[in-house]
Parts: C-alpha cells; sequence; structure tokens
C-alpha cells in the first residue's frame, strides 16, 4: 500500500525555487533513500513532507488521505515523524525530558512507556545518559536521540534527514544499523543522505535529487550499479 | 532558531564535537552539578515550606525593617521605593512568561503596562469623564484589555520569527505613548489625577492607600505577585509550560514533536500582556497620576533587562532583576541619572560572565561557580584556541 505520495511538488524560498515538479512515492514498509549533493533540495524536500514549509504546487498524500494543507503539528499525530537536519535536539532539556516532547501529541501513555523502552533497546546508551542535558552530549548521542525522539510518537513513516553528518565513522556504521532495525520492527522510513553508498545499500528503493528535480530512481542495488549514480555520488569513475 | 544551519554546536563542526564530548566525559567523571534547584528539591518538603514561610515573612515585613545600608533613604522614601520594586519585579514576572518561558523577545511590553495604567486611570479619575468603577474592579479589568491587545498584536506577528516580532512589538511600544499624546480623550501630558485606589480607613479614619504611603501598596502587589507565582508555577510544569520551553529552545522541533506552537506563543504572549496590564493599573494606582510620559521604550527596555539580568525563564531571578531594576536608581540616587548607561554596561557584564543571567533556567550559582572553575582551569589547560564554545544547560550552544 502505499503510504506517502508527492505529485508534482514545487517549492519556493521565496522567488527562489528549490523544488520543481517533484513526484515519487512511499510504499508502506519500505526503506526509501533520497540521495543528492549539497543544496539538492533534500532537506527542502523533507521540511515540504512534515510540514514545515508548504508547497507551491502539488499535493501530498498520506495513508490515503490528503495532507498537502494540514498543519505540521497535526502530521506527528497522523504518523509523521523527523529527525531534522542537525539533529534538533533540544539542548537545554534532558534526554528524558526530550524523549517525553517526543510523544507530546499522544493521550496513550502506556503505549508511550511501551515506545520508550523499545527507544532505550535501540539505543541502551540513551537510557544511561537519561539525565544529561541534550546540548551536552557528543554528536552521535545527540543524533541516536533525535531519532529516538522521533519514534517516539509511534510513527508510520519516519524522516531521517542526514543522520551520518558530521558523526564518526564508527556512529555512523550504528545508526545505518538502527534504521535497518527500525525499519524491521515495522516503521517506513525515508532516508536523506550524502553519503550514498551506505544509503543506496539500505534502500528498497531510491531516488536521486539534483537541484530540485528527481534524475534517477530505481532500487537501492540498480542504483549503485547506475555508472553516472556511481561517478557522481560513489566516487568512483 | 532554526533547524536548517546544520549542527547545533560552533563555531566548526569538529571541534565542537570534540569540546562537547569532552564536556560530556568532564560531567561523567564529577557527576551532576549539585544545582541550587536540585538541592532545593531534595529538601524535604516541610524544611521547603519553612524557608519559604521564612522569606514571604520578611518580604512582608521590609517595609517596617527599614533595613540599614540597604534602604533608600534618606535620599528616598523606602516603603514608596518598595511598592515601585514589587511593581517592577511584577512587571519582570510577567514579561518572563513572554520572553522566558516562550523565548519571544518582546520590546514593547511597556505597551501593555501602559494600557492597564490608562484602564485605571480612565475609570477611576475624577478627570476622566467616563463611567466610574471602584479601583480594585480596574485590576481584572486592566488585565482583560491588555489581554485583548496581546491577542490582536500576536496573531499576526507571532506567525513571523525572531527579529520581526522584536520590532513589531517595538513599534507597538510606541504607538500607545503616541496614541495617549493624539487621542484627546488621554489626555495627554494632562493626564489623570487622583487615581483610585482600594477602600478603607484606618482606625483614626485616615485612608489607607494614600500615595504618599507605600507601605499597603507594596502588601498588595507583594501579595498578587506571590498569587502570579503560584499560577505561573502551575503552568510551567504544564504541558503549556513543556511547550514553551520547546519553543524557545527550537521552534521548527517544537512543532514537529506535534506542538501547536503558534497557538502557544499567543497564549505566552496574551499571558504575559495581561500580567504587563496588571502591574500598570498598580502603578497607577500608587502614582496617583498617569499621562503619556511614563511609558517610553527605553522604560520596555529596562523591563526586558530585568528578566534578562534576572536570568531569563526563572521566576525567582526575574523578580530579583525586576525588583533591582527600580531599586539602583532610587537607592544610588547620585547615580540615578546615569541608570541606563549602568544597566547597559551591567548587561554585557552579565551576558560575559553569566550568559544564563543571575539565575539562568535551570543552573544555580554554586553550578556556575564550578562551571566558570573548570573553565579558567580549562582555559589555562586545555582548551584549544578556538573552542569558546559556551556550553551551559538550559542555554543551548547555538544561539
Ligand atoms: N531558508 C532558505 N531560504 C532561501 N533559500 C533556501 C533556504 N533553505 C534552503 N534554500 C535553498 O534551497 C536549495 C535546497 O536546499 P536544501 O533543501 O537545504 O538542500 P540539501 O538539504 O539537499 O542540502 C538550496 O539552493 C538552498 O540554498
Ligand atoms: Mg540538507
Amino acid at each position: 500500500m502505499t503510504l506517502l505520495e508527492l505529485k508534482n511538488i514545487s517549492v519556493h524560498y521565496g522567488r527562489i525555487q528549490a523544488i520543481s515538479d517533484m513526484s515519487f512515492s512511499v510504499e508502506e514498509g519500505e526503506i526509501v533513500s533520497l540521495i543528492g549533493a549539497n543544496g539538492a533540495g533534500k532537506t527542502t524536500t523533507m521540511r515540504t513532507i512534515s510540514g514545515l514549509l508548504a508547497p507551491s504546487a502539488g499535493s501530498i498524500t498520506f495513508a490515503g488521505q490528503d495532507i498537502t494543507r494540514m498543519k505540521a503539528h497535526i502530521r506527528v499525530v497522523q504518523g509523521i515523524s523527523q529527525a531534522p537536519e542537525g539533529r534538533g535536539i533540544f539542548p537545554g532539556m534532558t534526554v528524558e525530558e526530550n524523549l517525553d516532547m517526543g510523544s507530546y501529541g499522544r493521550k496513550d501513555r502506556t503505549k508511550v512507556a511501551e515506545d520508550l523502552e523499545r527507544v532505550f533497546d535501540l539505543f541502551p546508551r540513551l537510557k544511561e545518559r537519561i539525565k544529561q542535558f541534550g546540548g551536552t552530549m557528543s554528536g552521535g548521542e545527540q543524533q541516536m536521540l533525535a531519532i529516538g525522539r522521533a519514534l517516539m510518537s509511534n510513527p508510520k513513516l519516519l524522516l531521517l534527514d542526514e543522520p551520518s553528518m558530521g558523526l564518526a565513522p564508527q556512529f555512523i556504521r550504528q545508526i545505518f544499523k538502527i534504521v535497518t532495525e527500525i525499519n524491521n520492527q515495522g516503521t517506513t522510513v525515508l532516508l536523506v543522505e550524502q553519503n550514498a553508498n551506505q544509503a543506496l545499500a539500505r534502500a528498497h528503493r531510491a531516488f536521486v535529487l539534483e537541484t530540485g528535480s528527481i534524475t534517477h530512481r530505481g532500487t537501492g542495488k540498480e542504483l549503485l550499479a547506475n555508472p553516472a549514480v556511481k561517478e557522481a555520488y560513489l566516487g568512483v569513475g | 532558531m532554526s533547524t536548517t544551519d546544520g549542527p547545533t554546536l560552533i563555531p566548526d563542526d569538529a571541534s565542537a564535537q570534540e569540546i562537547a564530548d569532552r564536556e560530556a566525559r568532564m560531567r561523567r567523571r564529577k557527576g551532576w552539578f549539585p544545582g541550587l534547584s536540585d538541592k532545593w528539591n531534595a529538601l524535604p518538603r516541610q524544611t521547603q515550606w519553612l524557608i519559604l514561610i521564612v522569606v514571604v515573612v520578611i518580604a512582608y515585613l521590609l517595609p517596617i525593617l527599614n533595613p540599614p545600608l540597604i534602604t533608600t533613604e534618606p535620599g528616598n522614601n523606602w516603603q514608596i521605593a518598595l511598592a515601585q520594586m514589587s511593581v517592577y519585579a511584577l512587571v519582570a514576572v510577567g514579561l518572563n512568561v513572554v520572553v522566558g518561558y516562550a523565548g519571544l523577545l518582546d520590546l514593547g511590553y511597556v505597551a501593555f503596562f501602559a494600557l492597564g495604567s490608562y484602564t485605571a486611570a480612565m475609570f477611576t479619575s475624577p478627570d476622566s469623564p467616563y463611567v466610574h468603577i471602584p479601583y480594585l474592579w480596574t485590576l481584572p479589568l486592566a488585565m482583560a484589555v491588555a489581554m485583548f491587545f496581546g491577542v490582536v498584536l500576536g496573531v499576526p506577528t507571532l506567525r513571523l520569527r525572531g527579529d520581526y516580532l522584536a520590532i513589531v512589538t517595538l513599534g507597538f511600544g510606541e504607538i500607545v505613548r503616541i496614541l495617549a499624546t493624539i487621542i484627546p480623550a488621554m489626555k495627554g501630558q494632562v493626564g489623570f489625577q487622583n487615581v483610585g485606589h482600594p477602600p478603607g480607613t484606618d482606625s483614626s479614619g485616615q485612608t489607607i492607600f494614600q500615595n504618599s504611603n507605600g507601605t499597603p501598596w507594596y502588601w498588595l502587589t507583594l501579595t498578587i505577585i506571590i498569587l502570579v507565582l503560584l499560577a505561573a508555577g502551575n503552568l510551567e510544569r504544564s504541558r503549556v509550560g513543556r511547550a514553551w520551553i520547546a519553543i524557545r529552545e527550537d521552534e521548527d522541533a517544537a512543532e514537529i514533536m506535534g506542538v501547536p506552537t503558534f497557538k502557544y506563543k499567543v497564549w505566552a504572549f496574551a499571558i504575559g500582556a495581561s500580567v504587563g496590564g496588571l502591574s500598570g493599573a498598580l502603578f497607577a494606582g500608587q502614582v496617583g497620576f498617569v499621562n503619556n510620559q511614563k511609558f517610553d521604550i527605553a522604560t520596555s527596555i529596562l523591563f526586558v533587562a530585568a528578566v534578562v539580568m534576572g536570568g531569563t525563564g526563572n521566576k525567582v531571578g526575574a523578580i530579583l532583576g525586576g525588583a533591582l531594576v527600580a531599586y539602583i536608581p532610587l537607592r544610588f540616587t547620585a547615580i540615578a541619572e546615569f541608570k541606563y548607561l549602568i544597566f547597559g554596561a551591567a548587561l554585557v557584564v552579565i551576558m560575559i560572565f553569566r550568559p544564563g543571567g543571575l539565575l539562568p533556567a535551570r543552573q544555580s550559582l554554586l553550578a556556575y561557580g564550578r562551571l566558570a572553575y573548570n573553565k579558567l582551569k580549562g582555559a589555562l589547560g586545555d582548551i584549544p584556541a578556538s573552542g569558546k564554545v559556551v556550553l551551559e544547560p538550559g542555554k543551548g550552544a547555538d544561539k
């Protein structure tokens, strides 16, 4: 079943067009990767899906419902959750309080407690650091916190914007492994990355974004083998 | 305030990362700083109550104690000084909801204060041709009027971010003053004399709430501050309070956690405005005279200075900051003329050494002392030249 569908989406910053006529969909249960260079429009796409930006044209459908005009804070309740670029954790809140904010829109407190356990299973480090302020954690820990917090809304669709950015290699491997794990537990994932190798290897399907338009699409394996993609994004000639 | 500008650490990711890591290690080694608020929370309930009661009793006794050295006399009447300090403290408590909790820079707060003053004056002063009502009724009325204008101003502007809000509120602060000058009904510089006061006479038949007697006004305002503090404390701990803090720390992140950020910003703005109106009405009653001269932008900036000095987001700090801003020029009359210069310099100094204010939201004096000590030790030892990142819990490093 199609969980998310973008149809002919355009996004502008003032007069500047960041996304032009973009269409793609995400099926339930998939990991879909969106790769592209700096400034290609990946973050813009994510913020448009989560509702922080309004598209200037096109429509977005989520779980069969048109959400193009829906407010961001309501999309969370509908099942779209985002770990934003740059992690966006609350620096002055503790790990516990950050995670608590993740379940802000929820009323089913017993389910929330279960989800907290699930997050701690995925990221035992967060449990050890429960009283630490978000702002004093290392980059890798902050990324874990950002993903954990996003999971606290029990999303149908998890949006991850460059989770590997600025992290040490061992953290990057760990984060990607956990992304697959989250997907195995039943959450659909839309992953944005510059780290194309890992992102394509773990994706069911993937898209290449260049200056606001999708230029290549296929399964993760197909794109990994595509010569043009290889040359531009995988650092081999 | 943005999530789009990369990680939360400056200057560059690698060195910032290194500092964050070291900071995290340091915390792990030393355990948690036993902050004042932590210490306070660790105290048994009875002890907390005891301390609170002692503090409150001393606060009520201040006009009678008239403590030497601290007193503003002979330059200024101590009881009236206390009344003014308490009004400023209330102003700071209200503005703290806007600036401190929700992180909205309101540079026109004086406008709500003015609205409250004019509400009290126009409904009680014999100079006013309108309906007259008992003074105490003007207090809730002033709150309602200020809140109404808070919503009217907030709804269009709170969709904007950061700088725009500061500019619009700055403009609004001026508008109310200018309207008071040009609208005949508001009587410009002539103003309103004999603003009302609460009823009551003492045993000798004298009016209790006289303009020349600060004590009853101080007691009234102090009581209101305590009530507002109780309400603010409840708000702070509620879902709304958590939402405000999230908005202050990162508005986009708050929104994608499911916080209706716009609605809660309007709430913060309106609640803050109503407390501003309330303080204005108290001020008008105590002084007994309202005209267009008392509500300039400088006063507005002074209000913000009070909140920032006290420690943005900390209500006890706000009270101290507000009281201090009123107290210093009254106590040190020789330098009163230079008060803006002095507060400006004090702000710069505080922002350099205590970016969180005198009593920061989450940190305590004690914790600060240790942090400063560690920083100093670090500065002499192993902090790299580029590493001027300040990692203060409750403040973040991305501002
Ligand atoms: N707030 C903004 N205002 C104006 N232009 C922006 C803004 N944010 C991003 N852009 C522009 O939109 C384009 C896409 O940016 P972005 O979505 O952040 O790319 P990516 O995440 O792929 O690096 C870039 O050209 C960028 O300069
Ligand atoms: Mg990006």
